[in-house]
Parts: structure tokens; sequence; C-alpha cells
């Protein structure tokens, strides 16, 4: 009998285990939930947004791409645009420790006073975990996931995949575009674009 | 720290734009950057007007860093050349090399590990007069090791007019770069995108190429593949066959460009291009543009009561007779055992049908989340698993004759009266019961079925659970009632008897997985898997009657080899045809709506050889010349969906009425897109009924 037991539990364990981990980005569905600390040491989940807009960044200050953005002030109007409307931009770091990018909070804080950016919260990510659970593979990629937590926008910051200053003339933002739509309650087009820029720094 | 780092990036804009050169001859541009070296070559000795001629472009990274083909995979950048020259001069889309695969972290990146040149046609006009050529050239490649440096300038360079006659100094560069571009393909593809995975057919004949041991696909288009994950290919009946993994949600593209690249056991790479259009089945819903009526919104409630029910009137489905002989022996000889055994005994079948319906649907639902579409039944597609069942009747029947006793707790009616065997066998009765239940589709079971299986896996166990409780039901009261046992006659010689004559339904439950086996893998596998029964029985009777250590040795390598034998033959044969007996044409998505869009009436039926409700339906109503005359007085075509075999597009259609098995019925009526569902148990009067009423 103990044998059909442990039997018992080994379906049933194959079983539940399918089904766990199934929850990945999805356009028009709710967005991934998260907790996760902020280089304030306070705990944030995206829970806690639950009727505001939310947008997510990737960042990681030491990629040519995300700096093509902070160096030209790009990224710091686009974020100083969306929180003055009233979204709450939580910028991410998946950087693993001695990786790229991986920055301390004290780091983190001093970045955003030097860069002068306007993200709510920056959160530390340095096991990747967050990462992960949006498939987020390069930076800048971002996401907007609306006040019922469901994800409307996920891809490129924009459709010039280059790092060179001078691409920014003319270039079409799709988070910006994709915000105006959402608050005119208009179609979002694109709804999902090839993020470009440096991979993300999980760790190997 | 933002000093630096502004600082260090204005020294990167110098040391980018410090670098500009005009060349003449072939040689057009050599520079050096940081991290990788740029060269631009002409293949010819200068220009002439109405001629195409091929530029190149190198990249040399530095040793341990890369760059990136046209599609970078999950991060990077393509490498971006902006021409600019007079009127009259037109520069093509770039030739990338076959790309490679480069892994960082948990992504994956296509692009090159060191040098890799890209070919560029250079269109003149046939009215370019001009003597010299001026170009410029900005450029931008991204070089990553794992952290990445952009590199990027712009140039301007001179060509003159000349003979055109070719650059014997570049001869090399430009055939290495030649061969290592993909060669274009001349098998044609198909490609199917579902939700969570997409698949790509090339009708590839195995004997045209080298014998293949790995393929791989590189994607131009996005929404195909989750760059990072394992792809898996195999040999099918169409040719090859690659399965990916892909985002859900992502953009469902209608053209699949990319590389195919195919290893060869010498050693070899081949890459090919390929293009292929997409059958878009991302929206099960609309492959069948008929809006289907999903049942998939019953209640919970319902879908337990349904399969309950559904359960107990499986017991009385022809597959699972010949195991309920067996269960009718046990309780046959219920007279002499205590109450608390029967009850027992009752218990163990019920646990045992409900462990096997558990590890049936646990692998079901495993299969299914690693992309393969498959449904109820699933393991009676594969012919391994229909052998094996095979060989399990005939040891179990050669057991029931006396032949061996395998201490299946069978013979627990007889002189082994240990309440512990009594309770083994009512648990492998349970499992025997639940192997044999699955070909067969009770009315009421199949909605349940297909509900569950679109549930989370709370639901899908619940339900399932209700299923195997309904399956046990009837056993597990009769074990409970002290008068059914009082009315049992008292055991003796007579039940030797009954035990041997129960073989024999057992034995024809052999002939049907044999003639389901011989459809699937052929009748060769079907003569070995019949020597197999031979050999195994013939070891069984080895170890048994023989006590010497080197007999049971031979038995155990019998033994072993027979199983290997089965597993090494146990392949599905697609050169055999399937059964044919009535006038029908084989359904497909395209067939259907073809004929829908004609407004013609439209009888489906999805049938598998291993579905024995299916085959007596057809026999007892569909083939009936009723039926048959019914179908052709009312100009009605009948389709076939054999799921005999796995088949994603019959899937696909199953799951978008919410059904995972079959039997099942659909009939459109003359001009309707909307189809009526008949119910799984058939007879001529309910088919009739259902082709005239509507």
């Amino acid at each position: 009998m103990r044998k059909i037991y442990k039997l018992t539990f080994a379906v049933i364990a194959v079983v539940t285990s399918t089904f766990t981990a199934f929850s990945s980005p999805v356009i028009d569905k709710p967005a991934p939930t998260f907790s996760g600390i902020d280089t304030n040491g306070a705990k944030i989940s995206l829970a806690d947004f639950a009727g505001k807009p939310v947008i997510l960044e990737w960042t990681n200050h030491e990629c040519p791409y995300v700096q093509k953005h902070y160096n030209s002030g790009n990224m710091q109007s686009l974020q100083r645009e969306l929180t003055e409307a009233g979204v709450t931009w939580i910028s991410i770091i998946s950087s693993a420790v001695g990786m790229q990018g991986h920055v301390s909070a004290e780091q983190a804080n001093r970045l955003t006073t030097e860069r002068g950016a306007y993200a709510n919260f920056v959160l530390l990510d340095e096991n990747g975990d967050i990462g992960r659970l949006y498939n987020a593979k390069t930076t800048p990629e971002m996401f907007l996931i609306d006040e019922q937590g469901v994800l409307r926008y996920m891809g490129a910051i924009d459709d010039k995949p280059s790092a060179q200053p001078k691409s920014l003339k003319g270039a079409h933002n799709y988070v910006r575009s994709a915000w105006t739509a959402f608050s005119t309650q208009t179609e979002i087009t694109p709804t999902a674009t090839k993020p470009y820029g440096c991979s993300v720094k999980y760790a190997h | 720290m933002a000093v630096f780092s502004k600082l260090r990036f204005l020294l990167y804009i110098i040391s980018f734009f410090g670098f500009s050169t005009i060349a003449q001859a072939t040689n057009l541009l050599s520079y050096t950057g940081s991290h990788s070296n740029m060269a631009v070559h002409m293949e010819t000795q200068g220009f002439k007007a109405g001629q195409t001629h091929w530029l190149s472009v190198t990249f040399t990274p530095k040793d341990e860093w890369h760059t990136y083909w046209k599609n970078y995979g999950d991060s990077g950048a393509t490498p971006m050349l902006n021409w600019s020259a007079p009127d009259g001069i037109n520069f093509g889309s770039p030739l990338f090399p076959a790309p490679e695969v480069i892994p960082v972290g948990p992504l994956m990146n296509y692009g090159y590990h060191s040098i890799s040149t890209l070919l560029i046609p250079l269109k003149v006009a046939k009215n370019f007069h001009e003597a010299k050529l001026n170009i410029t050239l900005q450029a931008e490649w991204l070089v990553c090791k794992v952290e990445c440096i952009p590199q990027y300038g712009e140039w301007q360079f001179t060509i003159d007019t000349g003979n055109a006659s070719l650059d014997p100094t570049v001869k090399d560069t430009f055939e290495e770069a030649r061969n290592r571009l993909p060669e274009p393909s001349y098998w044609s593809s198909k490609s199917t995108i579902y939700n969570e995975n997409s698949r790509l057919n090339l009708f590839i004949n195995p004997e045209d190429l080298n014998e293949i041991t790995n393929a791989y696909f590189f994607p131009e288009t996005e929404g195909v593949l989750k760059y990072a994950a394992e792809q898996e290919w195999r040999w099918d009946q169409d040719g090859l066959s690659l399965t990916f993994e892909r985002t859900v949600g992502s953009i469902v593209p209608e053209i699949i460009e990319g590389v195919l690249q195919l290893d060869t056991i010498d050693g070899e790479s081949l890459y090919f291009e390929l293009s292929s259009k997409v059958n878009d089945a991302t929206k099960a819903e609309s492959t069948t543009n008929s809006s289907p009526i999903i049942n998939l919104s019953m209640p919970l409630w319902k879908a337990l009561l349904f399969a309950i029910f559904g359960g107990i009137i499986l017991n009385l489905m022809p597959c699972v007779f010949p195991v309920l002989s067996l269960k009718a022996m046990a309780l046959v000889s219920a007279n002499y055992k205590s109450k608390t055994d029967r009850q027992l005994e009752g218990w163990a079948y019920t646990f045992g049908i409900w462990i096997s319906f558990m590890a049936i649907v646990g692998a079901l639902v495993l299969l299914r989340s690693g992309g393969a579409a498959i449904g109820w039944g699933f393991q009676l597609q594969s012919p391994l698993f229909i052998g094996l069942l095979a060989v399990l009747m005939v040891m179990v029947a050669l057991s029931l004759f006396g032949v061996y006793h395998i201490q299946l707790g069978i013979e627990g009616a007889g002189q082994n009266l240990a309440s512990q065997k009594g309770l083994q066998g009512s648990f492998f009765k349970g499992v025997l019961a639940t192997l044999v239940a699955t070909p067969c589709t009770a009315p009421l079971m199949a909605p349940a079925i297909g509900y569950a299986l679109t549930q989370p896996t709370h639901i899908i166990i619940l339900v399932f659970s209700a299923l195997a409780i309904g399956l046990a039901l009837p056993f597990l009261l009769l074990s409970y009632s002290d008068k059914m046992a009082s009315l049992m006659p008292r055991p003796g010689a007579w039940m030797e008897k009954l035990k041997q004559g129960l073989g024999f339904p057992m034995l024809l439950t052999a002939v049907w997985l044999v003639y389901v086996y011989n459809l699937q893998a052929g009748s060769t596998a079907t003569a070995i898997l019949l020597g197999i029964f031979i050999i195994i029985g013939f070891s069984l009777w080895l170890w048994q009657e023989f006590s010497s250590k080197t007999v049971h040795v031979i038995a155990i390598v019998l033994l072993l080899s027979s199983f290997y034998t089965l597993y090494e033959v146990s392949r599905p044969d697609t050169s055999s045809k399937m059964g044919e007996s009535s006038n029908h044409q084989t359904f497909s998505e395209n067939r259907l709506q073809e004929l829908l869009s004609k407004e013609e009436a439209v009888f489906i039926y999805f049938t598998a050889e291993w579905c024995i409700t299916c085959k007596v339906n057809e026999r007892v109503a569909l083939d009936t010349d009723k039926v048959q005359n019914a179908f052709r007085d009312n100009n009605i075509t009948v389709l076939k969906g054999d799921w005999t075999n796995r088949n994603d597009e019959i899937g696909n259609v199953l799951a978008s009425y919410g059904r995972a098995g079959v039997p099942f019925y659909l009939y459109f009526a003359k001009g309707e897109k909307k189809a009526t569902i008949l119910p799984e148990i058939l007879t001529p009067e309910i088919v009739i009924d259902y082709l005239t009423t509507q």
C-alpha cells in the first residue's frame, strides 16, 4: 500500500506542477504580478498600483542604447510627461551581481538624481526574477499596464534600433503613442514590438 | 559618475567620426574601430553603366566578441547600412551569411562569432554616364561580448568607371562570402502557428539528403518562436517537421521567412533559405468560421454530474467489458470473504481507477503544455502503448488459463485468500479498467472532459476524479451490499473453470488491439508483435517452471529483448492506408470552408481506429445503406477526420467545440454556417432525424 501512496503523491505533484508557472506577459491579459524591494528599501508590488496605469522600464545605465535615451534627455521627458499624467513609472534593473549595470541602492538613487530621472520607483532585481517573469530581453524594454492591471503595450521604446543620439530625431516613440491612444481610449497600435538593445544581464 | 560617462560618450563619438577615408580601386574602405574592424570591397575594377556590381561589407569583431544577423534574436541590433549615391544608382538589400546561434545567459542571439561578410548589389542605370561615382555610407553595427559596444560612422568613397572586370585581389573574399550564403530551398513548405507553438513542415524526401543529425530554424520573421527555446524536429509522412515553442499573444506573421540549418552525419552543415505561408491557427474559434457552439462555459456542478454519470455509463461500453468480467469473478467469490475485506477491495478498485485517470490526465496535461495537440485517448495514438496493452492482455489471459501464475491477485478468488493479494488484484483491475476504457466515450463524458481540459489543475483533478468515481461506483456499491454477497454460490472447483473461461474475453480485447496495432504500425510490426506474445509467454513459463538461476537469467533476457524489440518496431507506419469503407472525403479545414462557401450540406465524422464507440457507430449507423442513401438523397458531402494518429488540425477543430476526443459528429445543413452536434451514440434513426429536420 505504501507504494501506492507514493505513486499517488507523484501523480498529484506532476499534475499540479504543470500549471503553476504559467504566467507570461500577454497583451490584453493581466500582467504578471510581482513584488520587489525598491532603492529606498520599500517593498512594492504591482498590486499596490491597482487603479493607476503603470510603466515598467528595464534599464542598465552602462548600456549604450539606454545611454542614448538618458544622455539626450529623451527618457526623462517621457517619464515626466507620463508621471504627470498619473502614470506610476517603475524602472527595473535586472543585472545580476558582477554584471554590467548592476548597482547598489545608493548608486541607483545617485543615478536617478544625476540623470534627473522621473521614475517613481527603481526596483533592484539582481536575481532576475521579475525580468524572467516578463521575459525581459533587452535594455531598454518597455511595458504599459492599465489601471486594471492589464498589459497594453510591450516592446521597444521607439522604432529606431540605433545607439546614435541623432536617431532620436524623427523616431516614433511607441510608448508615447501607446499612452496617447490609451488615454484617449483609441486603439493602441502596435501593441507589441521587437525590443532592441543590450541583452538584460542575467546571471549565467 | 555622470561627468565621466558623458566624457566617455564624447570620446566614442570622436573616435567614430574622426575616421573618414577616400579610396580608389577595389578596397574602398577599411576602418579600425574600438571593438571591430570593417572593410568595404568591390568585386570588379570600376563600374559600367547598365550593370549590377557587388560590394562586400566585412565585419571582424575582436576575439570573443560577436556581431549580428539580420534578425538578432532576443537582444542586439541588426547591422545598418545606409548608402547615398547620385540618381541612377541603386543599392539592394544586403545578403547575410548563414547565422550562428549565440546563447547569452537565458537569452538567444543570432549572429557571427567572428568575421562575417555581407554582400550588397550595386545597380548602375543604363543612362548613368558619370565618370566617377561618389558614395556615402552611414553604417552602425553592434558588437557584443556580454556587454555591447555600438560602432558607427560615416564614410565617403569614389568609384571610377572601368572595364568592370573581376578584381583578382578580392576574388577570395567574394567567393568565401558566397559560400557562406544560405542556398535557396527547392522544397515547398507549409507552416502553422498555434497559440503556444508553431510548426514548419518541409516536403523533403529523406533520401535527397545525407542522414540528418540535427535541424534548426533561424526565423527572420517575428512571432514564430521563442529564440531561446529548444527546437524539436522529426521525420513524418510529409517530410521534415519542426516544432517550436512560441510566445503566446505575439503577432502572427502571414509569411515565415528564415534560414534552415541541417547538420548531416558527415559533420557538414547545410543552410537553406525558406519562405513559407502561414496557416493561422491561433484562434481556435476561427478555425471553423462557422461560429461553433462552445460548451466550455458550463458550470462546474454540471461538469461534475456529467462526469459521474458518464463514468457509470462507461461500464456498459464495449471496451470495458472484458475487464468487468474479471471484476465479476471477484464478486462471485464475495460469498466467502469478510465484509471488511469486500469493502476494502471495492475501495482498492476505486483507487486503482482514480490513480490511472490521474496518471493519464497528468501525462496529457504535460504533453499539451509541451505543445502537442492531443486529446483524450492520446495514448492509443501510440503504437507502442497499443502493443504493450496487447501484450498485457495476452499475459493476463495466459495467467487465467493457468499457464503460469503472476501474482496479480486475479487468482485470489481461488486458493489465495490473503486479503493483501485481493487488494492488489482489485487495484490492478481498476488500472486495467481505466486503460481499456479510454478508447470509449460514453454519452455525457465528452462535454465534461472537453470542459475540464480547458480549466486549471484543481478543476481537472476534480472532474476526472468524478469520472473515476462514476466508473468505479457500481462495484463499489456492490461491495457494500450483503444481499448480493449472500446470493453468490459457494466456492468450489467450478471457480477454476470460470477463471479459465474468463481468459477468452481478454484474448478478444487483444485481437482488437492487434487490429489497431496493425493499422498503426503495419503488418511486419504486427507479425513481430504476435511473435513477442509467444516469447513473453514462454519466458514467463520458463521462470515459473524452473528454479535454476541460469534459466531465470535466460527468461529475463528473453523478456527484456522482447520488450526492446517491441519498442523498436512500434513506429507509426504511413505506407499503409487506413481502412476505407464508405463514400467519404478526407476532412480538412480548407475543404470544409470550400464546401460551406458553396452553401453545401456537410456531415463530418471524427473517428479513430482505436475508438470502439466510433467503430460501432460507423458499423450500425453511418455505414448502413439507410444512412448512406440519406446522405446521397440530400446531397450531403461526408467528410471523415481520422484521428488514429496525431493530427493537429483535427485536434484544433475538436478543441474549438470544447471537445478533447472522438467520436464527434457535426452536421452543417445546406446554407448553414453553424454546425449541429450529434450525440456520441448513433443509430440510423438518430442520424436521419438530424439530417432531415435541420
